[in-house]
C-alpha cells in the first residue's frame, strides 16, 4: 500500500464510519474499483485499520466530550446510589449500556466469520444496496407513523426511550457486522421507528457507536505488535490523524444535517452505488 | 432476581477464566470472548447492586 492509498483510505474511513454509508463496505469496494493491489488480510493492513479506528473513536469522544463526562459521572453516581434517578444524562447512559450489549456479544461471536463469508465486492454491493433500501423504507414508515392525523404517534426524546427500545436499536446496530450495512444508518432507522427525531436518533447512534468502535480498536491493538505487522510509523500516524480529523468534521456536519434533514440522500447514494458496483463486479466488468 | 444476577455474574467470571486459561479454547484465540464475559459479569453485579440498595426515602 502506497502512502497516497493509505491517506485515501484514512479519509474514507473517517467519513464513511459516521455517514450512514458503511465504512467496511467502502473499504472493500473502493480498493477493488480502483484495482489497488492491497492485501486486506495482511497483518500490516489490519494494523493500519486499527489505527484508523482509534482515530475515529477519539474524534467521537472529543466531539461529545462534555456529554461523555456528564454521562459517566451520572452512571457512577447511579451505581453508588444503587437505584435509578431522574437525571436525563443517567438515563441516556443506561440506555447506551443496554444498547451496547447486543452488538458487543454478537460482534465478538460472529464478526470474524461474517467478514470471512461476505467481505468481497459482490456481497458487499448487494448489502450496500439493501442498506439504502432499508433507509428509504425506514423514512417512509416514519412519515406514515407521524403523519399529521389525530392518531399520529408523538415524538419522544432520547431519555424517553424504553429499555426494550435500546435493545432493539442495539440489535439494529449489530446488522453492521454485514459489510455494506451501515452501523449509523441501521441505528438511526431503528431510532426513527422508535419515535425519535432525526437529530436524537443520530445522536444516540453516534454515542452508541463510540464505545463499540473504541473497544473494537482496543481489542485489535495486539495486531499492531504482531510479528508481521510492519506498521509504517509515519503512514499510520498520518492515517490515524487524518481519520480523526475527517471523522470529527463528519460528525459535526451530520449533527447539523439531521436537525432539519433526513436520510434520503445517503439512502439514494447507497442504492445507486450498490447497484452500480453489483453490475460491475457480478457482471465481471471489473474482476 | 437477586440470586439470578449473582449466579450469572459467577457464571460469566468462570467462562472468562476458562477462556483465558485455555480450557475452553487455546489461550489467546478467544481472549476477546473472555473480556466480554468479564464485562457481562460486571453488568450482572451492577444489576445485583440495584436490587439490594436501600430504597429511596
Amino acid at each position: 500500500m502506497t502512502f497516497v492509498q493509505a491517506m485515501i483510505l484514512a479519509v474514507l474511513q473517517g467519513v464513511s464510519e459516521l455517514f450512514p454509508v458503511s465504512s467496511l463496505g467502502h473499504t472493500v469496494l473502493v480498493p477493488a474499483l480502483l484495482r489497488w493491489r492491497v492485501d486486506e488480510s495482511s497483518e500490516s493492513f489490519l494494523a493500519f485499520v486499527v489505527v484508523l479506528h482509534l482515530g475515529t473513536a477519539l474524534a467521537l469522544i472529543a466531539f461529545y466530550r462534555a456529554e461523555w463526562v456528564a454521562i459517566v459521572r451520572a452512571l457512577v453516581t447511579s451505581v453508588a446510589r444503587g437505584r435509578f434517578g431522574d437525571d436525563p444524562e443517567e438515563r441516556t447512559g443506561w440506555l447506551l449500556v443496554v444498547g451496547t450489549v447486543p452488538v458487543g456479544i454478537l460482534g465478538v461471536l460472529f464478526e470474524s466469520s461474517v467478514k470471512a463469508l461476505f467481505a468481497s465486492p459482490v456481497p458487499v454491493s448487494a448489502f450496500l444496496f439493501a442498506n439504502g433500501f432499508v433507509m428509504l423504507l425506514g423514512e417512509r414508515l416514519r412519515r406514515r407513523q407521524h403523519a399529521g392525523t389525530a392518531r399520529a404517534t408523538p415524538y419522544r426524546t432520547l431519555p424517553q426511550l424504553t429499555w426494550k427500545d435500546a435493545v432493539l436499536v442495539g440489535f439494529a446496530q449489530s446488522l453492521a457486522l454485514l459489510p455494506g450495512i451501515s452501523r449509523s444508518g441501521s441505528a438511526i432507522v431503528a431510532g426513527l421507528l422508535r419515535d425519535l427525531h432525526h437529530d436524537d436518533a443520530a445522536r444516540y447512534s453516534f454515542l452508541l457507536a463510540t464505545p463499540v468502535i473504541f473497544a473494537a480498536a482496543l481489542l485489535e491493538m495486539p495486531k499492531l505488535f504482531a510479528p508481521d505487522a510492519h506498521v509504517a510509523l509515519v503512514q499510520s500516524l498520518a492515517g490515524g490523524v487524518l481519520a480523526a480529523i475527517t471523522a470529527y468534521a463528519s460528525v459535526a456536519f451530520l449533527t447539523r444535517w439531521f436537525r432539519h434533514n433526513d436520510l434520503s440522500p445517503f439512502a439514494w447514494y447507497c442504492v445507486a452505488a450498490g447497484a452500480a458496483s453489483f453490475i460491475l463486479f457480478a457482471g465481471k466488468v471489473i474482476s | 432476581m437477586k440470586q439470578l444476577s449473582i449466579v450469572l455474574a459467577v457464571v460469566f467470571i468462570v467462562v472468562a477464566v476458562l477462556y483465558w486459561t485455555g480450557h475452553a479454547y487455546p489461550p489467546g484465540v478467544h481472549a476477546k470472548h473472555g473480556i466480554v464475559s468479564v464485562i457481562l459479569a460486571l453488568l450482572c453485579l451492577v444489576w445485583y447492586r440495584f436490587q439490594t440498595a436501600a430504597p429511596a426515602r
